[in-house]
């Protein structure tokens, strides 16, 4: 009987959602509700890749540059609406001006609107997985080399962000950001107005991809995972699919990045940065790159516990040398992570 | 003109550091077919290791070279046998294995040595500038030229002329045929693993006293390894080469025009393009399979 209620995945993906709604009813601390916060914003980054990885077998090793980019168009948004320094409300960003820049440059001037900030944040990265997807998977290129190319992709997006420090603050990145206003509503970072509000799109965002995945095309996604030549011989446009899969999951990355910059209240290049995105493929493999939840909910486990670890830098070293242990181990003995092997128990 | 000659030997001196780091990601890429993203972290542990056997046994950077490659060579023999083995039926998941191991690698050495960078004297013999075609050139910085021209020479030799070379070649093209041959082909797998080790730490000795020694700076050439490799095709030790001095040289000019970091991002966007055209890369040997 638990078995038969364990196998319902809307069972338990409500149940889960359902509770989390609940984290700040016992946390007290603004501290720790705001920890809680960014957990499962990473969180959703992992369903972002589990559903590019694990069900449609792009592994994407760039995964944190749509992430990186919808928290920058956030950060874009939300820094307008701060009181410039030097040059008033609606002025220049605080750093433009130490960079000697005398105009805001135009592609800055349209998110003086909140709503295009929040739009650029999910079609920006969106954009860029569609120009991806032309260039890899138009060329059949695939295996190895999407991984490689989509790890140089990031690393381009990277360096370009270093390098104008004028127009993005370079390796500072964002800072001193406005708190979220929409309409009377204000979401405080460290309060739990802002914890519901990423709560309430976590829920949207993991019932939304667990309707895909088990739609006819989330099925074309698996089928092409376990065999991309027999979908193509059936008719299907691999392509085309893979690259759908692929703005599906920078869709939600950007979702996740613009979550994450509100309750950082910061957007930093280490959001688009080789480790940021090492992590999210640890995350996914140990939780289970075939389970939305799975990854999900890997995710938020390792970085709770690197974040309870982080207090002292010996510590955190230690942490992280035992999650590439637990990883290596993982791909070695688990290939389907702890969901799969729960997966394998229930049956 | 003399703009140009500088950019000339700049590139080359870029392309000799590329050579030596990638030659041995494409000799395990083109044998095994495995990707091995601890690879930077090989060259980092080189420069460790350089930098121990320097400051605390009071070597010279020359002398060192053979005990570097021996250490690595068998920490990448015991990488191979422990772990990298076990997945050779499954080769995508050897990208997260070895990414694994990378991460392994430098929590150890954050551990035990330290997070704080580290640098290296170039031996004081080497110290000085030479004229080279009317250009001031570091002494050391052609000393590596000429070292990278060497190893890629002793690899050729290796793997064209010598008995080993047959039998790794063999494996490359069919590993199973090989093994009916009577090619035992996982102790080829390994010393091959073992040897592309070696070569990347003795890399990351000579690259050490250039940059600053710092437990993350693999990562800033794994990328760039790659890159030599997917462009310059699989199995071709020649398309390593060559596509190492068009990266060497192409980031050297564009440098000149914008500044290195643009550089660098316009050179990987111009590998990602050119991928789009020639997926498999530019100097692939045309073999039946």
């Amino acid at each position: 009987m638990t078995k038969k209620i364990l196998k319902n995945d809307y069972f338990i993906y409500g149940l889960v959602c359902f509770s989390l709604f609940f984290v700040p009813v016992f946390l007290d601390d603004p501290f720790y509700i705001n920890k809680s916060s960014t957990y499962i914003c990473l969180g959703l980054l992992a369903v972002s890749l589990s559903l590019s990885w694990g069900y449609t077998g792009i592994l994407n090793l760039g995964n944190a540059v749509f992430f990186g980019l919808g928290s920058y168009c956030m950060a874009m948004s939300l820094k307008l609406k701060t009181d410039a320094v030097h040059t008033g409300s609606g002025g220049l960003p605080d750093f433009m001006v130490w960079n000697n820049v005398e105009v805001l440059p135009w592609f800055w001037e349209p998110f003086y609107s909140l709503t295009f900030g929040v739009l650029a944040g999910i079609f920006v990265p969106v954009l860029l997985a569609i120009v991806l997807g032309f260039f890899i998977f138009r060329g059949r290129i695939a295996g190895v080399y999407v991984a490689i190319i989509t790890l140089a992709v990031m690393l381009v997006v990277y360096l370009i962000i270093m390098d104008q420090q004028r127009f993005t603050g370079g390796f500072n990145g964002i800072t001193d950001l406005v708190m979220l206003k929409v309409g009377g509503l204000e979401f405080d970072a460290y309060g739990s107005s802002a914890y519901y509000l990423i709560a309430a799109v976590m829920t949207i965002v993991i019932f939304l991809s667990l309707l895909i995945t088990k739609s006819r095309a989330g099925l074309i996604f698996q089928a092409i995972r376990d065999d991309e030549n027999r979908v193509r011989f059936l008719g299907y446009s691999v392509g085309t699919y893979k690259t759908a899969a692929m703005c599906l999951s920078a869709a939600i990355a950007g979702i996740a990045g613009m979550l994450y910059t509100i309750v950082m209240e910061f957007a930093s290049p280490t959001f688009l940065a080789v480790p940021l995105s090492l992590s999210i493929v640890i995350w996914c493999a140990v939780g289970g790159r075939q389970s939305l939840l799975g990854s999900f909910l890997g995710a938020i486990v390792i970085t709770a516990g690197q974040g309870f670890l982080s207090e002292t830098e010996t510590f955190l070293h230690t942490w992280t040398l035992i999650m590439g242990l637990v990883f290596v181990l993982t791909v070695l003995f688990l290939p389907k992570g702890i969901a799969g092997a729960f997966e394998k128990y229930l049956r | 003109m003399d703009f140009f000659i500088s950019q000339l030997i700049s590139g080359l001196s870029m392309t000799s550091i590329l050579l030596m780091v990638s030659l041995g990601l494409a000799i395990i890429y083109g044998t095994t077919g495995v990707i091995n993203m601890a690879h930077g972290e090989f060259v980092m542990i080189g420069a460790y290791t350089s930098w121990i056997l320097q400051t605390k046994l009071g070597m010279g950077l020359i002398a060192s070279i053979i005990p570097i490659f021996i250490i690595t060579a068998i920490m990448g023999f015991l990488i191979e046998r422990l772990i990298i083995r076990h997945l050779y039926n499954r080769l995508l998941d050897t990208i997260l294995a070895t990414w694994g191991i990378g991460v392994l690698l430098q929590q150890l050495i954050r551990l035990t040595v330290g997070s704080e960078l580290k640098y290296l004297k170039i031996p004081p013999f080497m110290a000085e500038s030479m004229n080279l075609f009317g250009q001031e050139v570091s002494i050391y910085r052609v000393f590596i030229f000429l070292f990278a021209v060497a190893i890629f020479f002793l690899a050729w030799f290796i793997i064209y002329k010598t008995s080993f070379g047959i039998k790794l070649r063999a494996v490359t093209q069919n590993k199973d045929i090989a093994s009916c041959f009577g090619i035992n082909s996982g102790v080829v797998y390994s010393s091959t693993f073992a040897f592309g080790t070696g070569i990347a730490a003795v890399a990351g000795a000579f690259v050490a006293p250039l940059k600053s020694i710092s437990p993350d700076m693999g990562t800033n050439y794994i990328i760039d390894a790659f890159m030599v490799v997917v462009l310059g095709g699989v199995e071709s030790l020649i398309g390593t080469a060559a596509s190492s001095l068009i990266i060497g040289e192409s980031s050297s000019f564009l440098a000149s025009f914008s500044n290195d970091t643009l550089a660098k991002a316009l050179v990987l966007i111009m590998i990602i393009v050119i991928l789009r055209i020639k997926p498999q890369g530019l100097f692939t040997k045309r073999i039946r399979s």
